[in-house]
């Protein structure tokens, strides 16, 4: 089934198991990494992957995260490198996909934090408000469902 | 004398009121203005002690505008301001300064020490003697319009992201609207939740709203770095922008310093009175709670404290609201030591967060936070300023204390039920 | 000049010299200070019962909370000396029969045992206070000539006026010239030293108070 607007995403997600949930949300930020390229991100969301990923593990995982986060925060007052801020998304983004306990809102928070990251980057670039980046997260969704044969 | 420091003596000088003069006469070298603030009871430098911030502009009074200073000065026996003391200057003017407050309310003989600072950085920011980090602030406002360099792209750009992510329009110079929402450029670029927060709980109360494409920047650099014909043009945007939407309020967000400029200065800023009200998101959050326009459903079950920020509490008044809202969504909220009116300062106000060279004083500043927090021991902290966040995170993160900060406006926007039938 | 003389000079010519230049150094500090004005505040005020520059004057003089243990000899130590010397100053026999003979009121004043106490504990008061300026770093690092010279100026004359009482160290009457002699200097170097605060504390509040209370800030 196609999904081409929001309600539809929204939808699908709320079909998923907890654990699908948490991979759907790996995914989709798996799309805007380059933006971060950061280490401890790569590993929290190789863990996140997993259907086994342990509390402990995540938990070790959401540290690094948080302080990719914090690390890269714009501080007031100075000067806003859209590029860096695109990779603070990116670690908030992560950071929804490593938390211990998964629910409704964990994958649909990790989409929007996608995208903001994505935002940042076509600010950089001078490109003007269009995000295409819930496109390609439809489109995301959507070859998982299929994997998963569930594309109905 | 060069141009830079002339032209900073002279505007030192016009600074000076019946105030200052009885507050420089009147200080008797008690040092519990030092006691009071964060830079000094946590390195224990004396250099630190407030009102020795205030040193060559007292040198100034005194050869200026006193009769026996004047003398001393005909016959020589006077140490005139220099360039290479004001430079000397600048770390305690404004790496070591928050503008907090804390020691105006505390000095024995009443002196308004802050009051003091805010002006002593009109002449050193006229002498040059300023911060290169609040400089480049002060020329991204001046040329972009933002002191960190964001224009209406970005706003568009969040406003739509803000659109999907919460199903609701948000509106654009809409003329009539009951309130004008002012942005922080902190909020733009770190916390788009807070936008999505306001159009939430706009809905919800019936009230309407708008953003206006010519002046969406709340922050006040020109308030920050010392510079009243700055801080003029920006808030003259505000009013510009709020008299021709012709809105009844003007909602100062959750940032501190913005607060103080558009509240408290800026009517003095331009010259008259506004012809509409400014109030904190807070203080309007409050008006609606009392109104009963604000039903919120659920509590928070963590243990929670709130973080007072400086320029709302101690310095604007708005001291019980977010207590009260607190009260609607928090079933375990505790008050940490000193909470309130005497609240610490988190550490990073008043420009303080943009200067690069000051960050290990402030990082050091910050465990007098830390052992407000130790004492409470809260699963989160809960702010309504959008510098005290991401300040307040990054000491976190530095004494690796693991809490989590959140922004009291989006805390209560997800206590907001959607309306029925809008999923 | 023998002792005789110089008590007569200083109760009279200097007396009269240090009254005047006291009044008129006042009254031209006064008009040097609050004659600079301020710029009205145009911004709409937030009225809150109790915040206002009156409500300052007063609760300025009760520590803010947590202040007094970080502080605790400058705000005891200086109210014990700041009262004593008021009670020693005003509720002495001697002094009022003083103020009658001048200005023409009178009041009763306290047992001259209790003045001798208190004026016993005001110096030992001033010299804790002395001693916490040489050792609290804040207080050593403002410090300069004037707040020991200050500090002297004032302690001279409960020092000289309770060893006059007690007829030690010098003769009754040099004694009691120098103790007149110590107020005198006191009083002269007043309005142009730290000591001023005496006037405008009053005003430091009252100006602290109103621009907190107009934000709606009880300070």
């Amino acid at each position: 089934m196609p999904i081409s607007n929001d309600k539809e995403l929204k939808a699908a997600l709320a079909a998923l198991t907890d654990t699908e949930r948490r991979q759907v949300g790996t995914l989709l930020v798996q799309q805007v990494f380059d933006l971060s390229g950061d280490a401890r991100i790569k590993g929290a969301l190789e863990l996140a992957r997993r259907a086994d990923a342990g509390n402990a593990e995540l938990a070790v995982a959401a540290a690094g995260v948080n302080t990719a986060r914090v690390e890269s925060f714009t501080q007031c007052g100075r000067d806003t490198d859209w590029t860096a801020q695109a990779a603070h998304f990116v670690a908030r983004a992560a950071q929804e996909c490593v938390r211990p306990v998964v629910d409704l809102g964990t994958a649909w928070e990790a989409a929007m934090q996608a995208r903001m990251a994505r935002i940042c980057q076509t600010l950089a670039a001078g490109e003007g408000t269009n995000n295409t980046e819930a496109e390609a997260q439809y489109r995301a969704l959507e070859a998982f469902l299929q994997a998963k044969g569930r594309a109905s | 004398m060069s141009a830079s420091l002339e032209k900073g003596v002279r505007v030192l000088k016009e600074m000076i009121d019946a105030p200052i003069a009885s507050y420089l006469n009147s200080c008797v070298h008690c040092g519990i203005c030092a006691e009071a603030c964060l830079f000094y009871t946590e390195t224990g430098d004396p250099k630190y002690t407030p009102i020795h911030k205030l040193e060559p502009m007292r040198r100034l009074y005194e050869q200026e505008y006193t009769l026996l200073g004047r003398l001393a000065r005909m016959v020589g026996l006077t140490k005139p301001v220099t360039d290479a003391e004001l430079a000397e200057w600048q770390e305690l003017v404004y790496n070591s300064c928050t503008l907090c407050g804390r020691c105006s309310v505390v000095c024995p003989v009443g002196n308004d020490i802050v009051y003091m600072v805010r002006k002593m950085r009109e002449g050193m920011s006229a002498a040059g003697h300023a911060p290169d980090g609040l400089k480049g602030a002060v020329t991204r406002t001046v040329k972009i319009g933002s002191p960190m360099g964001v224009k209406l792209p970005a706003v568009k750009a969040q406003m739509k992201h803000v659109e999907a992510d919460y199903g609701i329009q948000i509106p654009l110079d809409q003329e009539g609207a009951e309130y004008l929402v002012m942005l922080s450029s902190m909020e733009i670029i770190n916390f788009p939740e807070y936008l999505g927060a306001i159009a939430k709980i706009m809905r919800h109360a019936g009230k309407t709203w708008t953003l206006c494409s010519e002046a969406f920047e709340a922050t006040n650099a020109g308030m920050q770095i010392g510079n009243s014909d700055l801080a003029r043009v920006i808030v003259k945007r505000i009013v510009d922008g709020a008299e021709k939407l012709k809105v009844k309020t003007v909602i100062s967000p959750e940032c501190g310093h913005a607060y103080t400029a558009l509240r408290w200065e800026g009517a003095n800023l331009i010259g008259r009175p506004f012809t509409f009200k400014v109030q904190h998101i807070v203080e309007v959050l409050e008006e609606l709670r009392l109104a009963g326009l604000l039903k919120t459903e659920g509590m928070e079950t963590d243990r929670l404290t709130f973080h007072d920020p400086c320029q709302l509490a101690r310095r604007g008044g708005v001291i019980q609201p977010q207590r009260n809202l607190m009260a609607m969504i928090a079933k375990d909220f505790h008050e940490m030591p000193d909470a309130g009116f005497m609240n610490w300062c988190c550490g990073g106000g008043g420009g303080a967060s943009a200067i690069e060279e000051g960050e290990e004083l402030r990082l050091e500043a910050f465990k007098r936070k830390k052992s407000q927090l130790d004492a409470v021991k809260p699963h989160r902290l809960v702010t309504a300023c959008a510098n005290c966040r991401i300040v307040l995170e990054e000491g976190l993160e530095h004494y690796q204390m693991n809490l989590p900060v959140v922004g009291l406006t989006e805390t209560i926007a997800e206590h907001i039920p959607d309306p029925v039938g809008n999923d | 000049m023998d002792q005789l003389q110089f008590l007569t000079w200083v109760r009279g010519t200097g007396l009269n010299l240090t009254l005047a230049i006291f009044v008129l150094g006042v009254i031209w500090r006064l008009i040097e200070i609050y004659g600079l004005g301020r710029k009205q505040d145009l911004s709409a005020p937030r009225d809150v019962a109790g915040a206002s520059g009156w409500h300052t004057i007063y609760r300025r003089s009760i520590p803010p909370p947590g202040m007094l243990k970080l502080s605790p000899v400058s705000y005891i130590g200086g109210y014990v000396f700041h009262v004593g010397l008021a009670v020693v100053v005003f509720l002495f026999a001697p002094h009022i029969a003083l103020v009658a003979s001048l200005l023409g009121p009178t009041w009763p004043g306290l047992p001259s045992q209790v003045v001798d106490f208190v004026s016993v504990v005001t110096m030992a008061a001033m010299v804790a206070v002395l001693a916490d300026r040489i050792t609290k770093p804040a207080k050593r690092f403002l410090s300069t000539f004037g707040d020991w010279f200050t500090w002297t100026l004032t302690f001279l004359p409960l020092l000289s006026g309770w060893l006059a009482v007690h007829h030690l160290l010098l003769p009754y009457t040099l004694m009691l010239a120098l103790h007149i002699l110590s107020v005198e200097l006191l009083l002269i170097f007043l309005p142009f030293t730290k000591l001023f605060h005496a006037f405008t504390t009053f005003g430091s509040r009252w100006f602290n108070g109103a621009v907190n209370g107009h934000k709606g800030v009880p300070v």
